[in-house]
């Protein structure tokens, strides 16, 4: 009964996918471009805008990798296709999962996959996905540009004010996920914890032998050692 | 520095780039649904389809505007629209610019923070999006990598191990700052299961109340 996917796996819509992912590479070169000229003209050094960009990328590797988990996890229930365009576009991995959920359930089915998942049940949850990032696309492109500008406006008077606020914004949304592992403790806790050791002494390194360039790869060190330790906690207590 | 340098003739561009594109994209992610519907008759139950409509738009509706009143204080406008256009913006593209902007010691909030913040969020989504279709490509082989026991759980605690290390970063730049968020954080979470769309905000309000009071100590 699973013959939708035959379907979903077709050749024509992994074309349509590649296209949509395509242009979020366009969108990205041109937003690069854009962005490295205002450095220049802003006159930033180039050898910096170089180290921000190496920055982004390195600092997103492993942070990508649970993208690439949901990936496996769903391809078998909606298909490689609407799979990859939709962990590759607008809004998260839970986000995704949580609206083909509502796609689902409006059908009366509770699980994603499964024997009642018929070709219409998986048409709706493909639809819903889509659906439901109508919002904060339509919100950023109407009203962001207004926000901005009045932002920006608002607080020219005191720039020092506005770097501590922009700061402070920072903080709020890093506390939450700091909170996760420290009230859940266990492994999110143990993980947590070594990370933050591993960042510690990176940091030390950094300041007493004065080896800047440690500062790029310090998260994703701090990343892996921390993952290394949380298989090893794992074999430890299992 | 140039003297002629004008923010505002870059901000207009990457309005007028961002507003075009984000739409557009929006539209092209419905392309693939369509060709199922049309081509393959694999299309929604439209009774089903307008009750999931309202079910996800009574909880997207808000969520997105007040995650877009957040974003809007932390990130330039080309670094907002391409965030937003990819996606994954709290696990990837957040961390990314401040770490870029550590890195090479500049501000968030200063014009030279958001240029540098961009760069860094281009550098992400490109990242990102080639190690996704890596995961398409080799979705077989990885699929016994990924999930073999004993290395699975260190797939489930990214997050706290991308935290982690960002969190002592931002204790230490300014512990200040950071203890009131961090409480209320902790206290939000033991409280019960609340949505990030409502958690984030709550902590950047207080996180910001909490620089205020700080700032005008210091500054008065």
């Amino acid at each position: 009964m699973k013959n939708y996917l035959d379907f979903a796996n077709k050749p024509v819509l992994m074309i349509a996918a590649a296209v949509v992912i395509i242009f979020v590479f366009l969108q990205a070169g041109l937003f690069l471009f854009v962005a490295w000229k205002r450095g220049k003209s802003a006159g930033i050094d180039s050898q910096r805008m170089r180290k921000a960009l190496g920055t982004g990328i390195t600092t997103s590797i492993i942070p990508a990798l649970p993208i690439v988990m949901t990936l496996i996890a769903i391809t078998p229930v909606i298909g490689t296709p609407i799979s990859w365009m939709r962990l590759s576009v607008i809004g998260s991995a839970p986000y995704e999962l949580m609206a083909a959920g509502i796609g689902a359930k409006t059908m009366g089915v509770t699980t994603l996959g499964g024997e009642g998942f018929t070709p219409t049940v998986f048409a709706n949850a493909a639809w819903i996905m889509c659906i439901g990032s109508f919002w904060s696309i339509m919100i950023v492109s109407i009203f962001y540009k207004g926000l901005k500008k009045r932002y920006t406006l608002g607080k020219n008077g005191d720039t020092k004010w506005r770097e501590s606020l922009t700061g402070a914004c920072f903080m709020g949304v890093f506390a939450i996920f700091m909170a996760s592992p420290i009230t859940t403790g266990g492994i999110s806790l143990v993980t947590f914890l070594i990370s933050a050791v591993i960042m510690l002494v990176c940091l030390l390194i950094i300041l007493k032998f004065k080896f800047e360039k440690l500062k790029e790869f310090a998260l994703t060190i701090s990343m892996l050692g921390a993952m290394a330790g949380c298989v090893l906690w794992n074999i430890l207590t299992t | 520095m140039n003297t002629n340098h004008n923010p505002e003739k870059y901000e207009k561009i990457n309005h007028r780039i961002g507003r075009l594109t984000l739409p557009a994209g929006l539209l092209m992610t419905f392309v693939p649904l369509i060709i199922l519907a049309v081509k393959f008759g694999i299309g929604p139950d439209l009774k089903a389809l307008v009750q999931g409509i309202f079910s996800i738009s009574v909880l997207m509706a808000p969520v997105s505007l007040v995650e877009v009143l957040t974003f809007t204080a932390m990130l330039g406008s080309g670094a907002m629209y391409m965030a937003y256009l990819s996606g994954n913006i709290t696990n990837l593209k957040i961390p990314s610019a401040a770490m870029a902007m550590e890195v090479c010691k500049t501000k968030a909030g200063s014009e030279e923070g958001e240029i540098i913040s961009t760069i860094a969020i281009a550098g992400s989504v490109i990242c990102s999006e080639i190690i996704i279709i890596a995961g398409v490509i080799l979705l077989v082989p990885l699929k016994g990598v990924l999930q073999q026991p004993v290395i699975q759980p260190a797939f489930e605690q990214i997050l706290p191990a991308l935290f982690g290390a960002i969190g002592i970063y931002y204790i230490l730049k300014d512990w200040k700052v950071a203890v009131t968020p961090i409480i209320i954080a902790i206290v939000l979470d033991l409280a019960g299961d609340f949505p990030t769309a409502i958690t984030i905000p709550i902590c950047v309000l207080t996180s910001v109340i909490a620089a205020r009071i700080i700032y005008k100590k210091t500054n008065a």
